[in-house]
């Protein structure tokens, strides 16, 4: 099914390093998130999204699974199926960044913990966007 | 869509499911007992981090005569709270005094149709789930300059402390948390009321 590598050229290529990025976006997003795991929490109920019975849970969860994805992504293990969970966390993220924002509210995002101390806002969902497209690429068929 | 195919999208989505078992798995093991030792479900860890955040004024609740002795300033026997980052816990002699003072503003956060069926006199109704989803009913609450009382139904109601903090957090200086709740006031005797909010419940 899925050739070896080179056997694809150009697009087997493309879609090779938009893994590799999305795996790299990932594995930093969940390495800073696990560094702080009580702000991410924090974060989570700034969204007012989830059940707060539920906040303490994904905190936990949350980072590990974008970190699986990403040793998939970046390993080249199962990559495809790293790349479709990527991007449907991307949009779930963005989902979640535009209702924040929707609603005027004002708040470091966490997504990358706290150490960029970025601020929901059209440029956090831009970012996500182009976070979403690398994503979805990636998860396309080599040749 | 040839079978080939299927077969492949059958597969991507049976890794997902992997990487997201694996993922969930790994993060409750490495966490097992939840974050800084509150547990991973349940309780929120806000309402309990929540509870150890309070100031407790009532510290001497049946060790005084007059456990309003601590807030009380000197404007003769009208109860005076400080301004604080976090909400005060009061006891219900506390509130009793605030409320016969008349200066407070009492906020039921329970359900409406709760608050409908008996509520502490004169309280207006800001059921929690509401005011979480819309801080700015929070800034908004008229409290004509006095601190505001929160409250619910006792015991494990954690909605008056979940709504303190979020007052706390949208700048309402004087907020305290009354966690005898709304059974406690009723099996005093103390005045309470019945029906429904008026409209434009916040007062």
């Amino acid at each position: 099914m899925r050739g070896g590598d080179g056997s694809g050229g150009l697009r087997a290529w493309i879609v090779r390093c938009c893994q590799l990025v999305t795996g790299a976006i990932f594995a930093l997003a969940a390495l800073s998130k696990l560094g702080d795991l009580h702000s991410f929490a924090a974060e989570i109920h700034n969204f007012r999204i989830v059940p707060i019975a539920t906040e303490n849970l994904l905190a936990i969860t949350l980072p590990w699974i974008e970190l699986v994805a990403a040793l998939a992504l970046l390993l080249g293990i199962r990559a495809r199926a790293g790349a479709v969970l990527a991007s449907w966390l991307l949009v779930a993220f963005t989902v979640a960044v535009a209702s924040a924002v929707a609603r005027g509210l004002d708040f470091e995002c966490g997504c990358f913990g706290t150490a960029d101390g970025a601020h929901v806002g059209t440029r956090k969902l831009v970012e996500n966007l182009a976070m979403t497209l690398f994503a979805v690429v990636g998860a396309l068929r080599r040749r | 869509m040839d079978r080939a195919q299927r077969d492949e999208r059958d597969r991507i989505l049976r890794d997902v499911v992997a990487i997201t078992m694996l993922g969930i798995a790994l993060g409750v093991v490495y966490n097992w007992r939840g974050l800084d030792g509150r547990p991973p479900w349940g309780l929120s860890w806000i309402a309990e981090d929540r509870g150890s955040g309070l100031a407790a004024l009532d510290a001497l609740d049946g060790a005084s005569a007059d456990p309003m002795a601590l807030v009380d300033g000197a404007s003769g026997g009208v109860p005076e709270i400080p301004a604080l980052d976090r909400p005060v816990e009061a006891g219900l002699l506390q509130v009793k005094r605030l409320h016969d003072a008349g200066t407070a503003l009492f906020v039921d956060a329970r359900e409406a149709d709760e608050y409908a069926a008996g509520h502490i006199a004169g309280a207006i109704n800001l059921p929690f789930d509401r005011a979480s989803a819309d801080p700015e009913l929070l800034a908004a609450l008229d409290d004509a300059g006095g601190p505001i009382v929160t409250y619910c139904g006792g015991g494990a109601c954690e909605l008056s402390l979940n709504l303190a903090w979020e007052l706390v957090h949208a700048g309402q200086p004087r907020v305290l948390v009354y966690l005898g709740g709304y059974p406690e006031w009723e099996a005093a005797g103390y005045p309470t009321a019945v029906g429904e909010p008026p409209p434009g419940a916040t007062r």
